[in-house]
């Protein structure tokens, strides 16, 4: 690694003029090449480094640098040695299967990985260098050029700043090489309409898109990817639009039906020189759809009975449009459809997709693949032998046709219409009906408002029985007060003396007040506040009510006697 | 002694600077900050760095670290020592059979099941092994391994591709928080291959389910018997939303976030209108916004209730009595908290099953409030508010309260049908007084 900066260094300052000259050029030449193992592959350094081939690309750029540099001529042999080394070197290259190729090396870490595009710009840098400075040809197909040039353009456009410099340096570098020149030949479009009349057009250019040297396309061989040994076309050239810089080709006078085709396509070079500095790429492959209108017609579609075949009963359908033909089914009869499709040339077509979907109202859908005999596709949907199939739903089926291909242009999906079938009974034994899913935006919908209904109140009696009956219940004392006051009551009893006349007080005024006190307990107080005050009270007119009751059992009475 | 005592007096900052580089290890993902900070993206081929370069650099300009390794890489790891290492997966690695490392598949699911994002990228090389993680997702992927999702009716006008497998969908799902507010006008570049989605799952959706023309093929070869996918069953791209809010992106087609189709402008077939760019730009990064978090994302605090009239929260309440509960629902909106605003959170008393259901009323600054009733009903409720919206993370709250009945004493004091009774005693009681001192004193 040391060497490839010197040197180089060295190399760039004698291009800027300065004369160089480097002593001992064959020693140094030695000692890089003691770093090459026997495959071809480099060692970056003397100590224990693994080969690779990105080394490889480095060894040779500074190899030629050294020989630019020296004074003498170097030993021949030697520049042998390394010109078979390269040989050596491109023999594990490796391709991809259109053609391209490309340098890889083995994983072992990640670390010295440096990945395919880098690998195969080093080595395309060290070959063009090493090339442009030896005298002699190297001894490497032109073929091999061309695949690496390929390589480059496949990437596209790298995202990396770095990806997109070690593209376009490689490129430059094959650009102008002394080996063989890459010449690409390619397609700004691989999707011909033959109904809008298409040509054919193919581009020939450098890797950087300067114009090639004068020559002529060659459409060697077109075959169908059906029969890959018979030929369709063979040998017609390509003709020359000199203002554009295009050949092409109109297809119409070739009569090629739609279809996909592989196409094998040959450059050859006006000057016979050419052929050493311009690499062709030999024979190459390319792929093409031609596409064009399908007509599709005679369609029609109806129910037969199993036994009998009725011909008038068929419905014509249009299917330029969505057509809505009603039917009604159960399963001992059986659906009839057919239609045909024609190519542009007049042949019969037969597409990739050609489906019939019945579905049902429970979004349980059946897809017939329909094959096409005689040129014309028909079927004959027989529900006695699809009624397992059907998951014996009975109900309203909607009938699609969905035909399409890469070669149409008008592929379509139509509605047929609808059919209403009556199937038996499924038994307990057979299958369920797929699960449908379950449609996401009903999944999130907010719930329905729940209020709690409170348990209805007891019923009461009205207000006017409640107060009625109040009145009833009072009568009695009313009743007890006019009773009294009928017997002629008096209170001439009442004691007159001072003493008495207290305690008497005082005994009713109590009685009056145990009374109260229920009252209020009635009211707001609660029982302890109640029984302290009832026991106070209860004490009080224990006292007073024995004076008062002694006193009055003491005084005579007159009843006794009498 | 004293030795030790000096010794203690270093190690203590020592230990407390340990302490504290510990929450900044956990800055990345928390609930404060729910955005994924780093990312772990494996790809089978090394390319996929420069061919996928825009999608990589959009997230690295939002913020993300992104670590890009080889899915054979033998350092892969996601935990270590117990703790993930990072937020989210992105597995751009459609053809890789086994991971390098300590990654495989169990690996990946703890992962997701802990509550972090995945984005998983397939291609019609898929292997065995990316397949399992999808099944596990939810979403099958068509069993055919030569199949690609082909559509003749709905495909990408192009003048290189000629066999329909490069579909242009515009068939979005209609949801902003998904998808974004600006609408995307211009139709999806997508080449790869279909799944779909298990009936069985509920929390998978379709975000660009395929026309319905479109079938499960192998392009190259006739069909001998109808396809197993077709029309619109087949899912372009799904999303997973889990119960424990982690989110999953799943798509069959690693293209689709390439370069090449984030800058190709787009013709879809039948229509005459040819776009400068196609949507796959906007898609991809208004979907990776709400893969990772930085949309969608809600959090409810602040959950009271409390009697209409007092403002302290009560340990029990009583039948009949009128309350009122409020929370505050905030969303992320990838740097800040910003109120909620939604008219179907819903708040549930529940009780074996719901008393009472309410859509709770916002003042569009992330208060939700509502008052009610206490059912007539005893026992230990509780307040639930579960709340999930397409695409948003699901709210699922609850706070126990118990219920009791009634006291002796907050019964009904006076009840006009006792009068009578009430009059009977007192009547009584007043014809015996009145009896009392006219017995005594009667001659």
């Amino acid at each position: 690694m040391d060497f490839y900066y010197s040197v180089l260094s060295l190399f760039y300052i004698k291009q800027q003029g300065s004369s160089i000259v480097l002593l001992d050029a064959d020693v140094i030449f030695d000692s890089i090449k003691a770093h090459g193992q026997s495959d071809g592959r480099y060692r970056y350094d003397s100590d224990n480094s693994e080969p690779s081939t990105h080394a490889a690309g480095i060894a040779l750029e500074t190899l030629a640098g050294v020989l630019s540099l020296a004074d003498s001529d170097m030993d021949q042999s030697k520049i042998e040695v390394v010109k078979n080394d390269i040989v050596k070197l491109f023999d594990s290259i490796k391709s991809y299967d259109d053609g391209t190729l490309y340098f890889d090396e083995k994983r072992i870490g990640d670390t010295e990985y440096r990945g395919p595009l880098a690998t195969t710009a080093s080595v395309v840098h060290g070959v063009t260098a090493f090339a442009a400075i030896v005298s002699g040809k190297l001894e490497i197909n032109g073929d091999k050029m061309a695949g690496l040039a390929k390589f480059f353009l496949s990437i596209g456009i790298p995202g990396r700043t770095n990806d997109i410099y070690i593209q376009l340096e490689s490129l430059s570098c094959l650009e102008n090489n002394r080996i063989s020149i890459p010449l690409i030949l390619s397609f700004p479009a691989a999707v011909l309409s033959l109904s809008s009349k298409d040509r054919l057009k193919a581009d020939v250019t450098t890797v950087f898109g300067s114009a090639a040297p004068p020559l002529t396309v060659n459409l060697v061989q077109v075959f169908s990817p059906d029969s890959e040994d018979v030929p369709i076309l063979e040998n017609k050239e390509l003709q020359c639009d000199p203002e554009n810089s295009i050949h092409y080709l109109d297809l119409l006078p070739l009569k090629v039906d739609v279809g996909k085709y592989i196409l094998f396509f040959e450059i050859s070079l006006h000057d016979p020189d050419h052929l050493n500095i311009y690499a062709t790429g030999g024979r190459i492959k390319a792929f093409f759809f031609f596409t064009g209108i399908i007509k599709a017609d005679k369609a029609a579609v109806g129910i037969f009975d199993t036994d009998a075949e009725n011909a008038v009963a068929l419905q014509k359908l249009d299917l330029s449009r969505d057509n809505t033909v009603s039917l009604a089914a159960n399963h001992l009869k059986k659906m009839h459809l057919n239609f045909q499709l024609l190519t542009p040339l007049g042949h019969t077509f037969k597409p990739h997709q050609v489906f019939l979907k019945l579905r049902h109202e429970s979004k349980v859908e059946h897809i017939f693949a329909l094959e096409s005999s005689a040129g014309k596709y028909k079927v004959l949907l027989d529900f006695l032998g699809l009624v397992e199939k059907f998951y014996y739903l009975s109900g309203r089926y909607d009938i699609k046709l969905a035909v399409g291909d890469a070669a149409m242009e008008n592929s379509f999906l139509r509605a047929i219409g609808h059919i209403d079938l009556d199937l038996p009974q499924s038994p307990e034994k057979a299958a369920p009906p797929p699960p449908q899913p379950i449609d996401p935006y009903l999944r999130f919908v907010p719930k329905q408002e729940i209020s709690h209904i409170f348990r209805a109140p007891e019923k009461r009696p009205p207000e006017e029985l409640s107060s009625a009956f109040l009145v009833l219940t009072l009568l009695p004392l009313v009743g007890f007060l006019i009773g009294l006051l009928h017997l002629g009551v008096n209170l001439k009893g009442f004691p007159s003396s001072s003493v008495p006349v207290f305690c008497s007080i005082l005994f009713h005024g109590g009685i009056g007040a145990i009374l109260l006190l229920y009252v209020f307990f009635w009211l707001k107080l609660d029982l302890f506040t109640t029984l302290e005050a009832l026991g106070l009270l209860g004490v009080f007119l224990i006292f007073v009510g024995h004076r008062t009751l002694s006193h009055h059992a003491s005084t005579p009475t007159k009843l006794k006697t009498t | 002694m004293a030795k030790l005592a000096l010794l203690f007096l270093f190690a203590l900052p020592l230990l407390l600077s340990l302490t504290s580089l510990l929450p900044l290890h956990c800055n990345a993902f928390s609930v404060d900050r729910p955005t994924d900070r780093r990312l772990l993206v494996l790809v089978d081929d090394l390319a996929i760095r420069s061919s996928h370069s825009r999608f990589f650099s959009s997230l690295q300009a939002r913020g993300y670290d992104l670590d890009l390794r080889h899915a054979d890489d033998p350092g892969l790891a996601l935990r270590r020592y117990g703790q993930y290492l990072y937020d989210g997966l992105i597995l751009f690695s459609p053809s890789v059979q086994r991971f390098g490392g300590s990654l495989d598949l169990a690996a990946v699911l703890d992962f997701v099941d802990a509550g972090h994002d995945l984005i998983l990228a397939a291609d019609s090389s898929t292997s065995d092994l990316i397949r399992e993680i999808a099944t596990e997702c939810g979403v099958d992927f068509d069993e055919d391994p030569a199949a690609m999702v082909i559509d003749h009716t709905s495909y990408a006008v192009s003048e290189t591709e000629g066999d329909h497998t490069l579909i242009a969908s515009d068939d979005f799902i209609k949801s902003d928080v998904i998808l974004g507010d600006k609408k995307i006008e211009a139709p999806v570049l997508f080449r790869g291959i279909g799944h779909s989605l298990n009936t069985a799952n509920s929390l998978v959706l379709k975000v660009l389910p395929a026309s319905p023309a479109a079938y499960s093929a192998n392009p190259l070869m006739k069909l001998s018997s109808p396809p197993s996918l077709t029309g619109s069953a087949i899912s372009l791209v799904s999303i997973v939303q889990a119960r424990n809010n982690a989110r999953i992106l799943i798509t069959g087609s690693l293209d689709m976030f390439s370069n090449r189709f984030l800058k190709s402008g787009v013709q879809k077939a039948g229509r005459s209108i040819k776009h400068e760019k196609s949507g796959n730009e906007q898609f991809v990064t208004e979907i990776s916004k709400w893969v990772f978090h930085e949309r969608g994302h809600l959090k409810a605090v602040n959950v009271h209730h409390h009697k209409v009239g007092e403002t302290n929260e009560p340990s029990m309440y009583r039948i009949n009595d009128d309350l009122e509960y409020s929370v505050e629902i905030y969303e992320w909106s990838g740097s800040s908290w910003e109120p909620y605003v939604a008219d179907d959170v819903q708040v549930q008393f529940y009780m074996m099953s719901p008393y009472v259901l309410k859509t709770l009323a916002t003042d569009h600054k992330g208060l939700y409030s509502t008052s009610f009733k206490v059912p007539d009903v005893y026992g230990v409720f509780q307040f639930k508010v579960e709340h999930q919206k397409l695409g948003y993370t699901s709210l699922s709250l609850s706070k126990q309260i118990p219920v009791r009945p009634f006291r002796h004493n907050e019964y009904e004091r006076f009840i006009t049908t006792a009068f009578p009774y009430y009059g009977a005693s007192f009547s009584t009681m007043v014809a015996f007084f009145i009896f009392s001192i006219v017995y005594l004193y009667n001659k």
